[in-house]
């Protein structure tokens, strides 16, 4: 084998290994970033959906003056802020502290509570259903900063501290 | 350095191997070192870049890593094919451009991915009619006893390719709406779906076992049913999914491994390929046998790029070495001249495609976007383990190709698809957990 083919093989090998360690270096250090953490962290668990698919990071993080911030809703202008505080009902009905103008709400619609350092969105068997970022909700549902919450035409963004 | 910027300089070490890699080619080929493969570097660079700027003009927020890595495996696909057949490698530098022109069009107009979910029952009988066309008389083309590809023209192309990601789309979207209630019933602690919701996942092994006795390879059998199983895992978190469903799954290879003649062939070659009889044998491991032969001669650092011997002597008393080299064997002749170190190294950028992938299922917000990146980065995953554990002698080889290194039209650009659709999840969701 001539000694250039040698070197050039060499090369290729450790460019390739190069290349592995600089992704993996940055791979890692975006790992260690705050603001990607809290969706690596490990599964905690949150009434009915056990399926920790939707994990967060449990007790360190409380969620500090968490918000409904409106994107848009008959009634209420753009980016009005609704304080959750420990929990609050979301509604058309005269009890709902979160009064909806939107024909697509029933009464008592859905409610937010705080469980631990969570808040957690729940869908009160309402006719035409909520929606997190345009999912369907079933069961209890923890929210996350910039998580949309959806009832009829009424759209609102979740935002903490 | 930004996320687009990060992508950008992780284009050069790409474009560095192909240069390097041609160069030792050509250096073991020609008496004089032409300047051409300094061309080949700058023309392969020149593509990345364009792929590059669309990316960085439709998706900005998008993973910086991912397209990176699928030019560094693309690179040393190409310089491995040179180095077996320069038409051949033409032909791939062709597909190459076939596939970033998917890729880019895929971006381009496919910009919210989530309207796939609503023609998830269309995708779902495409592929599986895709899947069939091989075994529709006039069309499909047998290939060492597997039916896999499809002729048209003057074409072949494998449809599984594709179907694959068809497949992915509608069990994604599939899974979103069934997964909590697959969750809901337990018996004595264990989950135990309810049976019209077990039903479609079992009409899923059925395909799985269709697939095995239709097309008759274990490989890309395994490799839909594993993609299926990691998705129902992520999906419910219950182990109790791929557990029954690998069992199930064993049962029926084992049944048709002693019941269907050609995978019973293929598993003895697997069981003893240095077998004289089997050796000797049309279609028995004979392929097996030179592949691992191939490995063990290349050692730690390698016999050196071009030394490999694929074929002996010239036609028309040409003795093939390494039959398949530039498709199914192409781990083996990369692990011959590269070496275990090579080898090793070509992994880890598989290992760290995977990592990239699911980090995009972790991110993604909503449930279609997890479970579609988690679907395609396992998908791929499992086509790496079932080649290279088919040349290693891990499980039954069978013909798949090795993602963005194998010669192929249909692997290249169907890989492309899934690399695009990766980025567009990775987009919407690094933009979102970003605000």
């Amino acid at each position: 084998m001539p000694a250039s083919t040698v070197a050039l093989q060499a090369a290729f090998v450790a460019l390739l290994f190069l290349f592995v360690i600089w992704v993996a270096r940055s791979s890692l250090r975006d790992l260690r970033r705050p603001d990607e953490q809290r969706w690596a962290g490990q599964a905690a668990p949150v009434g009915q959906e056990r399926t920790g698919m939707h994990s967060v990071v449990g007790g360190a993080q409380a969620a500090v003056d968490p918000r409904l911030v409106v994107a848009r809703a008959p009634g209420h202008a753009p980016g009005m802020e609704y304080a959750i505080g420990t929990g609050a009902v979301l509604g058309r009905g005269d009890q709902a502290e979160i009064r909806l103008e939107d024909l697509f709400a029933s009464s008592r619609h859905a409610r937010l509570t705080r469980q631990g350092a969570l808040i957690v969105l729940e869908d009160l068997g309402s006719t035409n259903g909520t929606y997190l970022n345009e999912e369907l909700v079933s069961g209890p549902q923890p929210l996350h900063q910039g998580d949309r919450v959806r009832i009829g035409d009424s759209e609102f963004t979740f935002v903490t501290g | 350095m930004s996320a687009r910027n990060r992508e950008l300089f992780g284009l050069i070490p790409a474009s560095l191997l192909i240069t390097a890699g041609f160069a030792a080619v050509f250096v073991q080929e020609r008496p004089v070192v032409a300047n051409a493969s300094l061309t080949y570097g700058a023309a392969f660079l020149g593509l990345c870049l364009v792929a590059h700027l669309v990316i960085r003009w439709r998706l900005p927020d998008a993973d910086p890593y991912l397209f990176p890595i699928v030019a560094v495996l693309a690179s040393v696909g190409l310089v491995v094919i040179y180095r077996l057949d320069d038409t051949l490698a033409r032909e791939q530098a062709q597909w190459f451009v076939v596939g970033l022109g998917f890729f880019i069009a895929t971006i381009v107009v496919l910009r919210d991915y989530r309207v796939l979910e609503r023609y998830r029952y269309v995708i779902a009988s495409a592929s599986i009619l895709l899947l069939l066309l091989p075994r529709i008389p006039g069309l499909g083309a047998q290939v060492n006893g597997a039916y896999l590809g499809v002729r048209l023209g003057s074409i072949t192309f494998q449809p599984a390719e594709f179907a694959k990601i068809g497949i992915i789309i509608f069990l994604a979207s599939y899974l979103r709406d069934t997964r909590l209630l697959l969750v809901q019933r337990k018996i004595a602690g264990i989950t135990v779906p309810r049976l019209k919701h077990l039903g479609p996942l079992l009409v899923v092994w059925g395909v799985a076992m269709l697939l095995l006795v239709f097309i008759r390879d274990l490989g890309s059998s395994l490799m839909f049913f594993g993609g299926f199983l990691a998705m129902v895992y992520v999906a419910t978190n219950r182990l109790v999914f791929p557990i029954a469903g690998f069992s199930l799954f064993a049962v029926g290879a084992w049944f048709f491994a002693s019941t269907v003649g050609h995978v019973s062939d293929r598993i003895d070659a697997w069981r003893h390929p240095f077998d004289a009889a089997l050796y000797d044998k049309v279609g028995g491991s004979y392929q097996l046998a030179q592949s691992l032969f191939a490995q063990a001669d290349g050692g730690v650092w390698g016999s050196g790029i071009g030394e490999s011997l694929v074929k002996v002597g010239l036609p028309p008393d040409q003795a093939v070495l390494l039959p398949a080299a530039q498709t199914d064997l192409i781990y083996a002749v990369i692990v011959n001249e590269l070496g275990l170190v090579g080898a090793c190294a070509l992994l880890l950028v598989y290992l760290l495609f995977v990592e990239r992938g699911l980090r995009i299922a972790v991110l993604a917000r909503d449930s279609f976007s997890k479970l579609l990146a988690t679907g395609l980065a396992t998908v791929v995953a499992l086509q790496v383990f079932v080649i290279v554990g088919g040349v290693t002698k891990v499980i039954p080889l069978t013909g798949v190709t090795l993602p963005f290194v194998s010669y192929g039209g249909s692997s290249i650009v169907a890989n492309f698809v899934i690399v695009a659709l990766l980025l567009l999840v990775s987009d919407r969701a690094r933009r979102e957990a970003r605000a």
